[in-house]
């Protein structure tokens, strides 16, 4: 064979190879355990995306008057329903709640309808059809309540007491600069297993007014944010990534909410022991005020149309927990790569809400600040019509931004965050729409309310009861 | 991290890629065609879209999205072969 031919043959025989390594590639790539962004890495080093190049002055939520602290008491669903079914009668109706709560029920009779729905309609509904098809989820349900098996008591002192150091006479640390002390907070949150870790300079706007569990603070009274409350720490870990792409019913908050709050209980006793005052604010129920505009001012992310923050590295998937410290420590940036302009043109998440809780219309202004508007009541009431694990997530699962991260979505995350004229937001959201589509939302629902119990994606291998039990 | 997620096989694809820009220079010679820069330039934006195509399919399979793979191959294949046959008029020109 002459030089030329061997060269021919010798490329031709190359294009084929390159196009097979091309493929095993890519097959290696989208399956790769690695492009599970987690938890699992102790150095940070997950914390890929490179804020710093997207950090903006201010978030990218706007304040168009005056304020308004969140009265958790009401304004949380999960605060608001131990009170309303001890307390109602049918025959009095709201006068036999407690003052605070008949005046929000008065003022807003739509949320107590879409509340007591869930004990006269749902709860019957979902017993009879548990009974029937419950077992599909038994191993997701167990699963998760291994999960949620460790969980540190936070202690039922008032913040005075409860934040500060044990030991008595334990004098602050000299501190030699807040950049170093930030260092230092962010190497120990990854090295107590944190994917994401921000600080921000606490703004007292997100502290509830009336706080949602006791935990040492008089719920009655309107709640003055303590003194040494001065800047929080974000933590955060992503729910684990294939049952939570099977939502609603076999992912769970609870691998991440664990995993969350003991990091932010450790980090707290961490603060403590250098002299210093810190509060964990913690998942599921445990927190003082509200988390997602603070994960917003400390760069970990951009606020959703679907009122989650979604960050550059999980998307959505992670669940957060907060330390408020007055540890001298220096503030992250804000960062802006692009999710507001996406939200405008995407709506996935609103489209395949099984309860029409996110709106698919623009934004408004919502105890003086603008932002979507966002149903928690009929959401929580779709909790309830639905098998499997508590809660649904589904708004988590479909967004374009919870990818793994393989350099497909990598790409696309950079094309959305560089493009200033929009056609890559309507060009990537087509594209999600045809390639990543979801079940009808009704299918969502348990069978009872006209569903199939239907999952966003289905459950990994070592979730399905069905391959190891006999039922 | 496997072989194919790896440094040296880029480098491996890098070799490939070498020995078939050499290759396709000698096969244009052979059919008297002069490669120029522009000719050059989009016949390596097809090899990109090609290969990008290819990468789509498998990797979308690899995470589980057959739609987004099925969907997505045709499409793609189809910009892949469409392109392709332009691009092929455009650099077999003999001028
Ligand atoms: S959790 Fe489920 S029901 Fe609630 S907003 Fe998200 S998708 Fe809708
Ligand atoms: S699904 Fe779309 S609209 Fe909803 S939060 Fe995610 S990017 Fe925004």
């Amino acid at each position: 064979m002459d030089r030329r031919k061997f060269l021919k043959t010798s490329g031709a025989a190359g294009a084929v190879a390159g196009g097979v390594g091309l493929g095993f590639f890519g097959y290696e790539a989208g399956r790769d355990p690695d492009s599970y962004t987690g938890w699992k890495n102790r150095e940070g080093g997950f914390q890929t995306f490179n804020r710093i190049k997207w950090a903006v002055e201010k978030p990218t939520y706007t304040k168009t008057g005056p304020s308004r602290r969140v009265d958790a008491r009401t304004e949380v669903v999960f605060s608001r329903m131990g009170p309303l079914f001890r307390n109602w009668k049918e025959e009095e109706g709201t006068n036999s709640l407690p003052e605070y709560l008949r005046k929000f029920y008065e003022t807003n009779p739509e949320v107590l309808e879409l509340d007591l729905r869930v004990k006269n309609e749902l709860f019957p509904k979902l017993r009879k059809d548990r009974e029937k098809y419950g077992h599909k989820f038994i191993l997701a349900e167990a699963w998760s309540d291994a999960m949620g098996a460790v969980w540190p008591k936070h202690s039922q002192e008032p913040p005075e007491i409860a934040d500060f150091p044990e030991k008595k006479g334990q004098k602050q640390l000299k501190m030699r600069s807040p950049e170093k002390t930030s260092k230092l907070i962010k190497k120990i949150a990854h090295q107590l297993g944190s994917t994401l870790v921000g600080i921000t300079k606490l703004n007292p706007d997100w502290v509830y007014s009336h706080p949602m569990r006791r935990r040492g603070i008089d719920t009655d009274k309107p709640f003055k944010v303590p003194e040494h409350w001065k800047y929080a720490i974000v933590v955060g870990v992503p729910m684990s990534w294939d049952p939570m792409f099977a939502n609603p019913n076999y992912g769970t908050s609870h691998d991440a909410y664990a995993i969350s709050r003991i990091i932010a209980v450790r980090l707290s006793t961490f603060i403590k022991q250098l002299g210093y005052a810190a509060r964990p604010h913690t998942p599921g129920t445990e927190y003082d005020l509200m988390v997602p505009p603070i994960l917003v001012d400390a760069g970990i992310g951009e606020q959703g149309r679907h009122s989650i923050v979604v960050t550059p590295e999980l998307g959505s998937n992670f669940r957060p927990a907060i330390i408020t410290t007055n540890i001298p420590l220096k503030p992250d940036k804000p960062i802006d790569f692009g999710v507001q302009d996406f939200c405008k043109t995407c709506k996935v998440c609103a489209e395949q809400c099984p309860s029409g809780s996110i709106t698919k219309g623009n934004k408004v202004e919502i105890r003086g600040y603008k932002r979507y508007q966002f149903n928690a009541a009929s959401c929580h009431n779709f909790w309830y019509s639905k098998l499997g694990n508590m809660g649904c997530r589904v708004c988590i699962s479909v967004c374009p931004y919870t990818r793994k991260a393989n350099w497909v979505h990598k790409a696309a995350l950079d094309i959305t965050a560089h493009d200033p004229t929009g056609l890559a937001d309507k060009a990537l959201t087509a594209m999600q729409k045809i390639f990543y589509p979801g079940p009808d939302p009704q299918e969502y629902f348990i069978p009872s309310l006209g569903g199939k119990n239907a999952s966003y994606r289905k459950p990994p291998w070592w979730l399905k009861t069905e391959d190891f039990i006999d039922i | 991290m496997t072989f194919f997620t790896s440094g040296f096989f880029w480098f491996i694809q890098g070799i490939l890629i070498t020995v078939i820009i050499l290759a396709f220079q000698v096969w244009m010679e052979d059919k008297g065609v002069k490669m120029i820069w522009w000719k050059w330039f989009l016949w390596g934006l097809w090899i990109l879209v090609a290969g990008f195509t290819i990468a789509f399919i498998f990797t979308s399979l690899g995470e589980g999205e057959p739609t987004a793979a099925v969907k997505g191959g045709i499409i793609f294949s189809l910009i892949t072969i469409t392109s392709g046959v332009g691009i092929w008029r455009l650099i077999n020109k003999k001028k």
